[in-house]
């Protein structure tokens, strides 16, 4: 479903990924963690190109990357366009369009990008939203509602474009504790229903109970690659072992 | 109310009510002590464009020459003191005067019955005449009747623009100097100028592309004007010109510059007119009859700043998305296109686009021309803030939308201009607001709006505060509505009601 090869990132002269090797399956839902800087964010930020990475190769479904360069010619950027519809995304700051609607966020994707009518999209977009648990509020502007709600409208949004791989770049940490759980309680329910998602977090409790695997990032590497249980309890790195305490005691 | 701040209030009641009932201001009458005093004799004067009464000497700049220049060295010299010229605006000589910026206007001031009701004026130096210059090619307007149904081009608020003012079916253009109605005659804008022969001789003669149509006509007097009763400064100007007659320094004067003719014989047969002393005009006493005529300039005012700034409004958007997403060369236009005109005035670009293009075959009439001159202007502006507006939205915006896997100008579209929109609306009004102001700056290519009309009037009533009060308000009634609109526009335009 996902295969990444010998992935490259730099800024500047930090090398923020050190060729990262990284296949998963259909139905799979992975957690990455690992200090803030080890990575994690830029590694789901190449998946859906909204960083260009300086080498290696993505593939999502059937549809294949190569880095190196910004796309130039019409058909790269169709490439980027088809591989962006194969992933949603979920942002730390929800980024939700302020002058919309909720409703209207949630179609505006499948209106703009694929040009579906307006019935439709309502129709799937009011769907989604009961799906979210927000279904009475499709007609308020974001500015009026919680940061959960507005975090479970923006995985609504993502989800309207039916892609085949969901990517959470720290969906709770911009939110205070007790809404944590209603954005949590949503991606229980994705990956209960089987959806293929790569979630970056620091909800140690969420990645033991759903994670089928845990990645480890550290210094731009993967240095753990195993079930919860494996990462957790029984760590291979040192460096491992001293991220995980220092989360259990915060 | 404290004491303090009502008496302020009531002191500037009495103020505006002494300014509005027309009175001009009192002075110690006695300039010409002053002036032996100082050793200097100040006399106002438009060296702009003003060959070949005073101007820059061509060959050095830093010193002025001209006829009347000469005339102010001799008068100051038998006055015993140096002669100091003060650059004023020619159409504003005489309130300059009554309000002590100088001694004496000498400057062409026509020996009329309007400008001797205001201030008083001495027995006339010279004995002008109005002259019709046209193009090589045109025989047959050799007389003031033949202009009717042509475009005749005069100086602002001079003997020629009373004269065609006066006829039917003309349409007069009213230029700020002599120089542009020239050029404007050689690039076929209009048919024929009609000005004083001093300055036909210096400007259109030497012209091979014009001519002197017919003979001159409308004699008429120049004379040195002081402030109302300023006697004794009268009558020593008086002397010193009668003087001057005689001994042959006048022309002498005039011989330099080419200027003397037989018609100046008749300066010694003149007599003054009783000039009948009328009562100042209010006129907000009589608005009914100046207010049309202030309005008609407000519809062109309005009718100009909508046009421009639905062209600035549109231009500039265009330039802001070159410069933001155009390739490399686009994107470098846009921003050198943004630098040049802001820093460069908008009078030079005005002149530019109304005198500059003819000469490279594009003729823009003058309402086009100020269309065009304050819409690119603007434009570069309105670039800025919807750069300003652009730049606002947060990035995650972008990113949101292209995660959707919208295009560039789908993300722009959809997503970031309708933000922008919302932000750059109190900037791009406040340009709104100060575009009606602005656009007083075409008068300079001969277009007559509000305030043009206010000086017109202004000119003839000599009553600048009741004029000046109603043409305020005007500008005031266009203005705030505006801003209420567009008060409107952001409230509904709103999403964050939290």
């Amino acid at each position: 479903m996902i295969t990444v090869e010998n992935l490259v990132k730099s800024y500047h002269s930090t090398r923020v990924l050190q060729g990262i090797d990284h296949a998963q399956k259909r139905g799979e839902a992975v957690v990455l963690i690992g200090p803030s800087g080890c990575g994690k964010s830029t590694f789901l930020r190449c998946l859906n190109q909204l960083e260009v990475a300086d080498a290696g190769r993505i593939t999502i479904g059937e549809v294949t990357i190569q880095g190196g360069r910004p796309p130039s010619t019409a058909e790269e950027k169709e490439q980027q366009r088809q591989l962006r519809l194969r992933a949603g995304m979920v942002f730390q700051s929800f980024n939700l369009f302020p002058h919309l609607t909720v409703l209207d966020n949630v179609t505006s994707g499948p209106r703009i990008v694929k040009d579906m009518t307006s019935e439709d999209a309502e129709a799937l977009a009011r769907e989604l939203l009961g799906k979210v648990g927000l279904e009475n509020r499709a007609e308020a502007y974001p500015g009026q509602l919680s940061g959960g709600q507005q975090q479970r409208v923006a995985i609504a949004r993502a989800l309207a474009m039916e892609p085949e791989v969901m990517l959470f770049d720290e969906p709770t940490s911009a939110l205070d504790p007790e809404l944590r759980e209603e954005v949590l309680k949503v991606m229980r329910g994705l990956v209960e229903e089987g959806m293929t998602m790569i979630v970056v977090t620091h909800e140690m409790q969420f990645a033991r109970d759903v994670a089928d695997r845990v990645l480890f990032f550290d210094a731009g590497r993967i240095a753990e690659d195993g079930t919860p249980d494996e990462v957790f309890s029984n760590p291979k790195h040192e460096r491992t072992r001293e991220f995980l305490r220092k989360v259990a005691t915060r | 109310m404290s004491n303090a701040s009502r008496c302020s209030r009531e002191t500037l009641l009495v103020l505006v009510f002494l300014l509005a009932s027309g009175l001009p201001p009192v002075f110690a009458s006695d300039t010409l002590s002053e002036i032996r005093a100082r050793g200097e004799l100040r006399w106002g004067a438009d060296a702009e464009g003003g060959a070949p009464y005073v101007y820059p000497d061509p060959q050095k700049p830093e010193q002025l020459i001209g006829f009347e220049n000469d005339l102010a060295e001799a008068l100051a010299a038998k006055l015993g003191v140096k002669a100091k010229m003060v650059q004023n605006q020619w159409d504003q000589l005489i309130p300059a005067l009554e309000r002590g910026n100088f001694d004496i206007i000498l400057n062409g001031l026509e020996l009329t019955a309007a400008n001797q009701r205001r201030i008083t004026m001495s027995q006339p130096y010279y004995v002008y005449a109005e002259q019709i210059v046209t193009r090589k090619d045109t025989t047959n307007l050799t007389q003031l009747d033949a202009l009717k149904g042509r475009a005749v081009g005069v100086l602002s608020s001079t003997a020629a623009q009373r004269l065609v003012q006066a006829m039917e079916g003309v349409d007069m253009r009213i230029y700020p100097g002599n120089v542009e109605s020239l050029r404007d005659l050689k690039a076929r804008r209009i048919d024929a100028v009609v000005l004083d022969l001093p300055i036909a001789l210096f400007y259109a003669q030497p012209d091979p592309e014009l001519r002197f149509s017919g003979d001159p006509f409308a004699l008429g007097y120049y004379g040195i004007g002081v402030r109302k009763d300023d006697l004794k400064l009268l009558s020593a100007m008086n002397q010193a010109l009668a003087d001057f007659g005689r001994d042959g320094t006048l022309e002498k004067i005039y011989r330099r510059y080419g200027l003397w003719d037989e018609r100046q014989e008749r300066l010694k047969e003149y007599r003054p007119e009783k000039v009948s002393q009328s009562q100042p005009i209010s006129t907000l006493r009589e608005w009914p009859k100046y207010l049309p005529l202030l309005l008609r300039g407000a519809a062109v005012t309005v009718e100009l700043s909508v046009l421009a700034m639905a062209l600035a409004v549109v231009a500039g958007l265009v330039i802001v998305l070159l410069r933001l997403y155009g390739i490399a060369p686009l994107r470098w236009l846009a921003r050198a296109y943004v630098e040049v005109i802001r820093g460069t005035p908008l009078l030079i670009q005005l002149f530019l686009i109304y005198y500059g293009l003819p000469e490279i075959g594009i003729r823009l009439n003058p309402f086009l021309a100020g269309i065009v001159g304050l819409g690119l202007n603007y434009a570069a502006s309105e670039s800025e803030n919807y750069r300003a507006g652009i730049q606002s939205i947060p990035r995650g915006q972008t990113e949101a939308a292209q995660a959707l896997g919208m295009s560039r100008w789908q993300t722009l579209r959809h997503v970031v201009l309708p933000q922008a929109l919302r932000v750059v609306i109190p900037p791009v009004t406040n340009d709104f607001i100060a575009m009606f102001k602005d656009s007083s700056i075409v008068s300079v290519i001969t277009m007559v709006e509000l305030t043009k009309v206010y000086g017109m009037l202004a000119m003839s009533t000599y009553d600048y505060i009741g004029l000046g009060l109603m043409t305020a308000g005007i500008y005031f009634a266009l203005s705030y509505p505006a801003s209420i609109f567009a008060d409107r526009l952001e409230k509904s335009l709103a999403y964050d009601h939290r």
